[in-house]
Formats: structure tokens, sequence, C-alpha cells
């Protein structure tokens, strides 16, 4: 799962950018219940400001339904809604488990300056 | 965006990635903004799902995946049931020489030795064949099936050289 593609920069050096790394976006997603695509673009968005395109999207949920951590449920008007599973949450809270860590001891090097 | 476009980006997709989501993908563009940042997006991850496949590692290609290799799913390949085929053919001339003929030696091989000797000589590039394809992308199974096409092969052999025909 990669972290720093799709990163969008704005010119502004103050701006962080967009943290974008797909798979981890819609697991986080998805941690608050199942979810079509869409509803997981606007919900991504308002977690943290990342629009996924269609690709990056569907790139994501093949990947996470081949590692077996999230499943499709059956389709609601056309609409495809995918749920967590119990491993995807597992590393769900691994990943953001390390991302805090990583945050937590960036953020104590920043105070120490 | 609309229904063409829509249905030419998917198309963009490997098959067995459309094959999965390439209905809900169309349905989910056709909903969706038809910009120009949509189609890059599109296009780069059609592009990224040939060069690294994500049904690939669990499906088809690069790694093959467990379960398509099961030895059910090689020995079910043309380059081992040929060769599996052709020795069982071998041992019903010899079994059915045998039951019209006798165990008896004749002074000039007839119709079925040659029949046999064709079917084992055939046998042997084919067993290479079967070897090169698949003991580099599946070696427990391929060895399971070798041997049991060694086996099949021993089994067309030995009433041959057991009653010495």
């Amino acid at each position: 799962m990669s972290s720093t593609r799709d990163v969008v920069g704005t010119g502004d050096e103050l701006d962080p950018g967009y943290y974008s790394d797909p798979p981890l976006l819609v697991l986080a997603s998805l941690a608050s219940g199942p979810k079509h695509g869409h509803a997981m673009i606007e919900d991504i968005e308002r977690l943290c400001g990342t629009r996924l395109g269609p690709g990056a999207l569907y790139g994501a949920i093949a990947r996470l339904e081949q590692q077996g951590w999230i499943k499709p449920l059956p389709a609601e008007e056309r609409r495809h809604p995918y749920r967590i599973t119990p491993d995807g949450l597992k590393v769900l809270r691994a990943k953001l488990t390390r991302l805090h860590e990583f945050s937590k001891a960036g953020l104590k090097r920043l105070e120490a300056r | 965006m609309n229904r063409r476009l829509a249905h030419l980006l998917t198309r963009m997709y490997p098959g067995r990635w459309r094959e999965r989501y390439g209905e809900e993908f169309e349905d989910f563009l056709l909903t969706g903004r038809g910009d120009v940042k949509t189609w890059i997006d599109v296009v780069r991850a059609a592009v990224s799902e040939h060069i690294h496949p994500s049904l690939s590692t669990c499906e088809s290609g690069g790694a093959m995946s467990e379960y398509r290799t099961s030895f059910g799913t090689v020995v079910r390949q043309p380059s081992a049931l040929i060769p599996l085929g052709m020795a069982v053919a071998a041992l019903a001339v010899v079994l059915g020489h045998i039951a019209l003929y006798g165990v008896a030696r004749e002074a000039d091989e007839g119709a079925a030795a040659h029949i046999w000797q064709l079917l084992m000589a055939a046998q042997l590039p084919a067993l290479l064949v079967f070897g090169i394809r698949w003991l580099p992308k599946a070696p427990k199974q391929a060895m399971g099936v070798l041997a049991l096409l060694v086996a099949a092969i021993l089994a067309a052999m030995a009433p041959v050289y057991l009653l010495h025909l």
C-alpha cells in the first residue's frame, strides 16, 4: 500500500497536500459501515480531503477484495456496496496504529526544536 | 459520463478484471463525473492493472495462485492429458492384443506392436513439453503429475517386458 501515490501538490508551501493511500482510505471508509463506490468517494473526501478517482478507487477495491479484507454485498439498484471483513479491520487497526506512532514521533521531534 | 466513453474506458482494463468488475465499473463511471481528470485516472489505473494485475496473485498469470495450480488443474492440462492418454492407449493395445491372440511371441511385429511403439515414443516429447511448461510454474503439482505419467508409462510397458511379447 503506497502512501505517496496520487499526492497532489498545490504549489502552496504550507498546504500539506492530500493524503493518498487508496486501499487504506477505502478500509477507513468502510470501517463505519458498508458503502458503495460513490459513497466511499464522498466519505473519503470528508475524512481527509482526498477525492479518489474511479480508477484509483476500483484499483484499491480489487486488491482489497483479493486480499480478503473487504467483501461485496448484493447489488442495490445497480450500486455495489462493500463491507470490511474482520481481517480488514485488523489490518486497518494495525496500519492506523503504526501511522499514529509515526505521527506522534514526528510531532515530538518538532516540539523539541 | 456518457455510455460510450464509459464503455471505452472500461474496455481498457484486462479481460479478467472486466469479468469481475467491468459491469459494475461501467455503471459507476456512467453515474460519475466525466471530466478529463477522471479519464486520466481511469487510463492510468487500467495501464497499471495490465502491468500489476490485482487479480493475478490469486487468479491468473504472474504468480499463479495456489488454487489454480492444484494437482487437479495441472493434470487436466492438455500437456498432461495427452501423454497420459497415450500411455493408457498403449496399455489398452497390449491388453487387447493379449486378449485376442494370447501371450505367444510372434516372429514378426504386427500392427499392434507398431502402434504401441509409436504411442510410447510420442510420449517422450509430450512429457518434455509438460515438464518445461509446468515445473517452473507449479513444481509440486507438476512432480505429482509426472509421477502419475511415469506410472502410466511403466504400466503400459510392464506386460510387454514381463510377458516377453
